[in-house]
């Protein structure tokens, strides 16, 4: 009952963006970014007054860890008729991710140690550059988008993170790192470069979560 | 090496951690002199790295407590130096390609090109909206023979800059290597290749000064409230039908009718003109990793579709064969979207047999913004 896709083709390369935003969410981390190597197959199954669903077998790499690839399968359900619902997703990553744990403690410890709360902007800037030692801060911009992606994705859209226009941290008095983001997202189908605000808490231990996201107001 | 962070307390503790700073010759970076350390005030001092458990002793043994700002000094001094470029950096004549370069270098560029070359002759095409002249560059090997023609044009969407830097490139390589390199003088022995390096002009600069992500031309609607035109939905192919918006200030306004912009006009004229003679048209775009075929207006295949995929698959595995990056083929109506007016679907309707959209590196990771790092590897395996 579910149709094989041709994986090259837009519908699945559309659920497949969707997916990698859950999974930068999920797993990423200022030591972790996860890009989407290969999409390997693709299935869709329409099921009557529930929606699309898209079965989708992916081959992902830590972008800090280029050399070895990590297979995963994802499902991908599009609700019928509701514009307003975000598409469940579930993923199964087959093996292990490298452990990050060392790189998040030191980015822990480091942003802790700051006087002055962080700011950046322009995470690239123009011509593509991220000093190193924003990098951590650039993969939590994958993991805070990674999340509007998902939320906002339909079969009519694919987003991308086009780049970080702006980063504040926020000092907490619970343990949590707090970072304000405005990350422009690119659509592919429209072309529009969509601005949004994004509220990112992190803990080594804890793991990532948005507290907060909207569209932010017209234009760069 | 270490640097810590220490508030001192009491005139006691501020004057151990002024005899601490001159017995062991300590590096004060705040404040800059020890006559200025004072009680209840931030003390930043780098500690070379033979001298740091001594003088954490030392600290511990006067009750002075401490925070260590920056674990190592060294590794922050390597991280924040540029990467030693070399191996990647590509000048010829001087000039950098290797790197993102303004419209004023792009001109500049093309002016030095033809005045160091025999082959190359620039052209003037026209101009844009705000008034810049749009040059082209004709690659050609004197002959008594007429040559049919290879027309390739970048930067018709101001954000995708990997696409003029590719321009550039394509003619460095050219100019550099048709002496030597068989394929290329046989080439140019029966092909002129026509290269435009940056179509949308107007929008190219306002990435540079306004907006890194602006798509579109600058041309105003709506009494000037609202900018730009999608030159690639401007096109005289199923305009304003599929895939475009009539919202001026949408990223896929198609324009008020189809060759509305000066510059759609001007480069349509100008292969009309020729187009008897134009065997391929090439446009260059970014991102996402793919060669498209017509169209993108319907599904239903072109004439010669068979040909047209069979040179894309092998371009497609060239392309791959040099740095493993893959490519996919297909017509962008199956593998993108829908989308009417582009400069692809008009050329192969006015009867140019091969016409391609590529959409070079990468999928998304970096998108628009890609590293120049990139521009070696991206350029030569286009190539």
């Amino acid at each position: 009952r579910a149709m094989e896709l041709p994986p090259g083709h837009f519908p699945a390369a559309r659920a497949a963006a969707a997916a990698l935003g859950y999974l930068r969410y999920l797993r990423g981390g200022p030591g972790r970014g996860l890009r989407l190597r290969e999409l390997r197959r693709a299935r869709r199954q329409d099921i009557d007054d529930v929606g699309h669903k898209y079965y989708l077998e992916l081959e992902l790499e830590d972008v800090l860890d280029k050399d070895s690839t990590v297979s995963c399968t994802a499902e991908v359900l599009y609700h019928l008729g509701s514009k307003s619902s975000a598409p469940d997703v579930q993923v199964t990553v087959q093996g292990e991710l490298r452990s990050t744990e060392q790189a998040d403690q030191e980015f822990y410890n480091w942003i802790r140690s700051l006087e002055k709360e962080l700011v950046a902007e322009n995470i690239p800037d123009s011509h593509g550059n991220v000093p190193p030692e924003l990098e951590p801060i650039h993969l939590l911009a994958w993991v805070a988008s990674g999340y509007v992606i998902w939320q906002n994705s339909t079969e009519n859209t694919k987003l991308h993170l086009a780049q970080v226009k702006h980063v504040k941290q926020v000092k907490r008095s619970d343990e949590d790192l707090q970072f304000d983001f405005v990350v422009l997202l690119h659509e592919m189908v429209s072309q529009e470069v969509l601005p949004w605000q994004v509220t990112l808490l992190w803990h080594p231990q804890h793991g990532a979560r948005v507290s907060q996201s909207r569209a932010a107001g017209a234009g760069s | 090496d270490e640097v810590l962070h220490i508030v001192p307390e009491t005139f006691q503790q501020v004057q151990h951690l002024q005899l601490l700073c001159s017995t062991f010759m300590l590096d004060l970076w705040k404040p800059l002199l020890p006559e200025d350390i004072r009680a209840g005030e931030d003390l930043h001092i780098r500690v070379p790295a033979p001298l740091v458990q001594e003088v954490k002793d030392s600290l511990d043994q006067h009750m002075i407590s401490y925070r260590v700002l920056i674990p190592d000094v060294q590794k922050l001094v390597d991280q924040s130096m540029p990467r030693e470029r070399s191996s990647h950096r590509q000048v010829s004549g001087g000039y950098v390609y290797t790197e993102y370069h303004p419209m004023e270098e792009i001109y500049q560029w093309m002016t030095q090109i033809q005045k160091n070359s025999e082959l190359v002759t620039q052209h003037t095409l026209g101009k844009t909206f705000e008034g810049r002249t749009m040059y082209y560059l004709q690659i050609s090997q004197p002959s008594n023979k007429t040559k049919k023609i290879i027309w390739m044009d970048c930067g018709i969407h101001a954000r995708e800059w990997i696409s003029p830097a590719f321009c550039q490139w394509f003619v460095k390589e050219i100019l550099q290597n048709y002496n030597t390199d068989p394929k290329i003088s046989r080439f140019l022995q029966n092909l002129d290749l026509y290269v435009l390096p940056v179509l949308n002009i107007d929008g190219y600069i306002y990435s540079w000064e306004k907006d890194r992500l602006w798509r579109k031309s600058r041309s105003p609607y709506e009494n000037g409230t609202c900018y730009g035109t999608d030159l690639n939905r401007n096109f005289n192919s199923s305009w304003g039908s599929v895939g475009v918006s009539f919202n001026c200030s949408s990223d896929v306004f198609c324009g008020s009718g189809p060759e509305s912009e000066p510059e759609t006009k001007a480069v349509a004229q100008f292969i009309k003109s020729k187009k008897s003679d134009i065997l391929c048209y090439l446009t260059i775009h970014s991102y996402g990793q793919l060669i498209l075929t017509p169209y993108g207006s319907t599904t239903k295949p072109p004439s010669n579709n068979e040909e047209l995929m069979q040179v894309a698959k092998e371009a497609a595995a060239a392309l791959t064969g040099k740095y493993g990056t893959s490519y996919r083929v297909g017509s962008t109506a199956s593998i993108l979207y829908s989308n009417s007016g582009s400069s692809r679907d008009w050329a192969h309707t006015i009867g140019i047999p091969l016409s391609y959209t590529f959409e070079l590196r990468d999928t998304g990771t970096h998108g628009f913004v890609l590293p120049p790092d990139q521009i070696q590897p991206t350029c030569e395996e286009t190539m």
